[in-house]
């Protein structure tokens, strides 16, 4: 089963701008699946769409075209019953600043009858929030715990993150992907990220969607994105050659005398070598794995100058 | 803390990286046989990882009989084989790979490189 299941999803942000009549579309047609049990990370460009297509899922906003569903049920159709089992956090959401952390405890608590209150206090002493303090006074992070908390003390099935590490320092990160996996349940318990902070975002998750103009570019498991790409390093054997025609896949190709460099977006150990050997007889091939981070400005660059060779 | 030692590189896969660092532990002697081994949650919350890859990392030790598990304690360190030869020999087999290709592309003959290990080889037996 699909936890979260959009289909041609759009939807406007609503803008100050009487010149653009108020709202602009910002998601024109997204259409992702979160199977139930994984960790699905939404990774775009700032103004993809990223918070406006989890607005869309919440029923923060209505769909302009398209549906949403969300724990099987549509998007407008969300109710109590889902809610309790949902816990969603974005920086934008309001706090009540005057209540202390304890006043914001108390005051959630009463509307999920599945809070555990020792997880609470569990939560609480791991966080290090100071329970008298008001939520206006604290910091940043302290704040982004406070939502985090008050989330996950419901064991939600359905975690929702917009941005959640934004402007988080180390520790304050570390404590939240801790948090977040305290409540991790094998099977029943599903994340939804989007997320810049990649390093984070490599190690959580098992999809990754990335989300390009209002539009998803692809959707792919980690572990198969991971695989496919490679960055290769060649060491010519007889001096330096010309760069002929190269493969589509191989991307940014780049020469110095010997040493030639390129990124193979589709990796696959013996028959990436064999075209190595082809390009380049006799040449020492060497492959090297990327991080998440590596391949998403990779991936992003190819968009950008492909974006600006449709225009010109 | 986890009883094998393990420093995660971003850009590889993540169970694979913790497999092989297990297997080295376990065929090194850090992790001796009956010892327990942390749970799917433990590794999930140590590492900062999935605990689905948790839980296929231990499923995949167990299925090549490096963990055993039982239903009251949890998984162990299972009971050394006979294949501990080839496998430890195995497990060199990137490092050995890299070695090779950094060899080639410096020039170095065989008994080069050969020689070179040697020298290294004696100065731990040493200590």
């Amino acid at each position: 089963m699909n936890i979260i299941e959009t289909t041609g999803l759009a939807g406007n942000y609503w803008t100050t701008e009487f010149s653009q009549g108020w709202r602009t579309e910002v998601v024109h047609d997204v259409t992702l699946a979160v199977p139930a049990g994984s960790v699905f990370a939404l990774l775009g460009a700032n103004g993809a769409g990223k918070t406006t297509t989890i607005k869309l899922m919440m029923n923060l906003l209505a769909p302009t075209q398209g549906e949403a569903r969300v724990l099987g049920v549509d998007s407008r159709q969300l109710g109590p019953r889902e809610y309790s089992k949902i816990g969603y956090i974005s920086e934008n959401q309001k706090l009540p600043d005057w209540m202390s952390v304890r006043q914001l405890l108390d005051y959630c608590r009463p509307f999920y009858p599945t809070w555990d209150a020792a997880l609470e206090k569990k939560l609480l002493a791991q966080f290090d929030l100071p329970p008298a303090r008001k939520l206006k006074q604290l910091s940043r992070g302290m704040r982004m715990k406070a939502r985090l908390l008050s989330s996950l003390a419901y064991r939600p099935t359905l975690l929702v993150l917009d941005e959640p590490f934004s402007g988080l320092d180390p520790l304050v990160r570390d404590e939240f992907v801790r948090g977040v996996l305290e409540v991790s349940e094998l099977g029943d318990w599903s994340v939804f990220i989007s997320s810049h902070d990649i390093e984070e975002v490599e190690r959580l998750c098992d999809w990754i969607g990335v989300l390009d103009i209002g539009r998803m570019q692809f959707v792919e498991s980690t572990e198969s994105l991971l695989g496919r790409f490679r960055r290769i390093e060649i060491s010519l054997a007889g001096g330096a050659a010309r760069l002929g025609a190269l493969p589509q896949d191989w991307l940014e190709p780049e020469q110095q005398g010997e040493r030639v460099r390129f990124i193979a977006s589709r990796y696959e150990r013996d028959a990436t070598e064999r075209a190595c050997c082809e390009q380049f007889p006799a040449a020492a091939v060497q492959a090297f794995p990327m991080t998440l981070r590596e391949i998403y400005v990779v991936l992003a660059r190819a968009n950008r100058s492909k974006a600006k060779g449709a225009a010109a | 803390m986890l009883p094998f030692m393990i420093e995660l590189k971003p850009g590889l896969a993540i169970a694979e990286q913790v497999i092989f660092a297990v297997k080295k532990a376990v065929v090194g002697g850090q992790m001796k046989p009956g010892a327990p081994f942390p749970s799917v949650r433990a590794l999930s919350q140590e590492l900062k990882i999935n605990p689905n890859t948790a839980h296929k990392i231990t499923a995949a030790l167990v299925a090549e009989g490096v963990l055993v598990t039982t239903p009251a304690v949890g998984s162990l360190v299972a009971e050394r084989g006979e294949t501990d030869r080839k496998a430890r020999a195995e497990l060199l087999g990137a490092d050995l790979e890299r070695l090779a290709v950094d060899a080639k592309k410096l020039g170095l003959t065989l008994d080069e490189v050969q020689d070179g290990f040697a020298v290294q080889w004696r100065k731990l037996s040493r200590k």
